[in-house]
């Protein structure tokens, strides 16, 4: 009886510290060292969106818009629907600015939450170290500080369709994109693995 | 020469017309009268809007327009149909929300907020928002208008509203327009139109 008992507690150990790896994907040769995501890079654009925001089952609804402000900086805003300004920062690789947020959203966690997570979405260039491949999707997988980012596009269009944030075990947030073209996306879901939050943004025609 | 002495002139008509100034004792006085007495005869009213969200970093405003639907006392149903329909009904002390077909209902029965923003949403088509302790009122007008802005008294709405400004077109005793400015000063403009007072309302509008 221990010895099962240690036995299943070192399989579920080694099964839950398994190296988080991409699943039905191979390694592939590629000379492709830049991988670029486009959905807003262009700095005349308003991107504007209906946001749907989940949080431990609790429901915030309003409009996120952003805007590419130089080569390194993107700004961004949430509002109601009634259009009061719930927060508005700015963000960019090294820096993160909070140029209003109200009370409720006034906290080191949630800021430092949709700091990273925007840091991904808007980032422009993804240094390439490995690049993997099923059958519909090139994957490259880029270092990201203790982290790592695993971009999909699609072969058939070269849109890319999903960015997963994974630790060297798990994956830690989800980010899907529909992209109408390959720079614009028209829906982003960002969905945390490892608290209860998702953020959906579906584009408005404005 | 005739051109750049036209052109001043034409400055200048720009300059008068945009003009506010401010209204007389006398003015006010009548002002009040006239849209405290419309608003006694208000028991219902329905009008189509048009919402502007100015952020001073978008090239563009964003716009969004919807109904609004009030039935004296307080049934309200403010409703967003394009781009996204989103609405929010007043009912019964409860506050029912439809986003895109998602529904939530919040009991507002114990909270000052709701009846608040209920009183400040009809106030603000309107009107009449004389006597609410939380802002301080100032009357203007310019050619096309009666202005009256509205600031907050309380910390509490400060924080989110540095300003609210409501535009009566000149002969008539309700709201146009609403502006409300926030601390940054970017702002949410509303424009009514095909406002109907005291139209039949089918009760089912305020059905979640």
């Amino acid at each position: 009886m221990m010895r099962f008992l240690i036995i299943s507690s070192l399989f579920v150990f080694f099964i839950s510290c398994k190296t988080y790896e991409i699943t039905n994907a191979t390694k592939i040769e590629s000379s492709k060292k830049n991988f670029q995501n486009l959905y807003f890079s262009d700095s005349e654009k308003d991107y504007v969106y209906k946001a749907n925001i989940e949080v431990y089952g609790k429901q915030l609804g309003g409009i996120f818009v952003a805007k590419k402000m130089n080569d390194t900086l993107h700004r961004a805003v949430l509002t109601t629907d009634f259009g009061n300004t719930l927060l508005d920062f700015e963000v960019s690789e090294n820096s993160f600015k909070v140029n209003y947020s109200v009370d409720e959203l006034n906290k080191k966690i949630v800021l430092n939450t949709l700091k990273d997570d925007f840091r991904l979405v808007f980032r422009q260039n993804h240094k390439v170290e490995e690049v993997f491949e099923n059958q519909l999707h090139t994957i490259y997988k880029v270092n990201d500080g203790k982290r790592f980012n695993y971009l999909s596009e699609n072969k058939s269009e070269q849109k890319l369709i999903q960015l997963i944030h994974a630790s060297k075990t798990k994956e830690k947030v989800v980010i899907q994109f529909e992209g109408k073209n390959t720079t614009f996306a028209e829906k982003i879901n960002i969905e945390h693995k490892n608290i209860k939050l998702k953020i959906e943004l579906n584009q408005i025609s404005n | 020469m005739k051109i750049r002495i036209l052109l001043f002139v034409l400055c200048m008509n720009f300059s008068v017309f945009a003009q506010e100034q401010k209204m007389s004792a006398a003015e006010i006085s009548t002002f009040k009268t006239s849209v405290e007495k419309e608003t006694k005869t208000i028991k219902s009213l329905k009008t189509d809007f048009i919402q502007y969200k100015h952020l001073s970093f978008l090239s563009k405003d964003i716009e969004t327009s919807g109904k609004m639907y009030f039935k004296s006392p307080s049934l309200l149903n403010w409703q967003y149909t394009n781009p996204y329909q989103y609405s929010i009904i007043f009912k019964n002390n409860k506050v029912y929300i439809n986003d895109q077909g998602k529904k939530s209902s919040i009991n507002a029965g114990n909270s000052k907020m709701f009846e608040k923003i209920n009183k400040l949403i009809v106030g603000s088509v309107s009107g009449n928002l004389f006597d609410d302790e939380e802002f301080s009122i100032e009357y203007f007008k310019n050619k096309e208008f009666y202005i009256t802005k509205l600031t907050p008294k309380t910390a509490t709405i400060k924080k989110y509203i540095k300003l609210v400004e409501l535009y009566f077109p000149i002969g008539e005793s309700t709201v146009s327009q609403v502006r409300l400015i926030e601390p940054s000063n970017d702002f949410t403009k509303i424009v009514f139109k095909n406002k109907q007072l005291n139209a039949k309302i089918d009760d089912a509008v305020f059905n979640h």
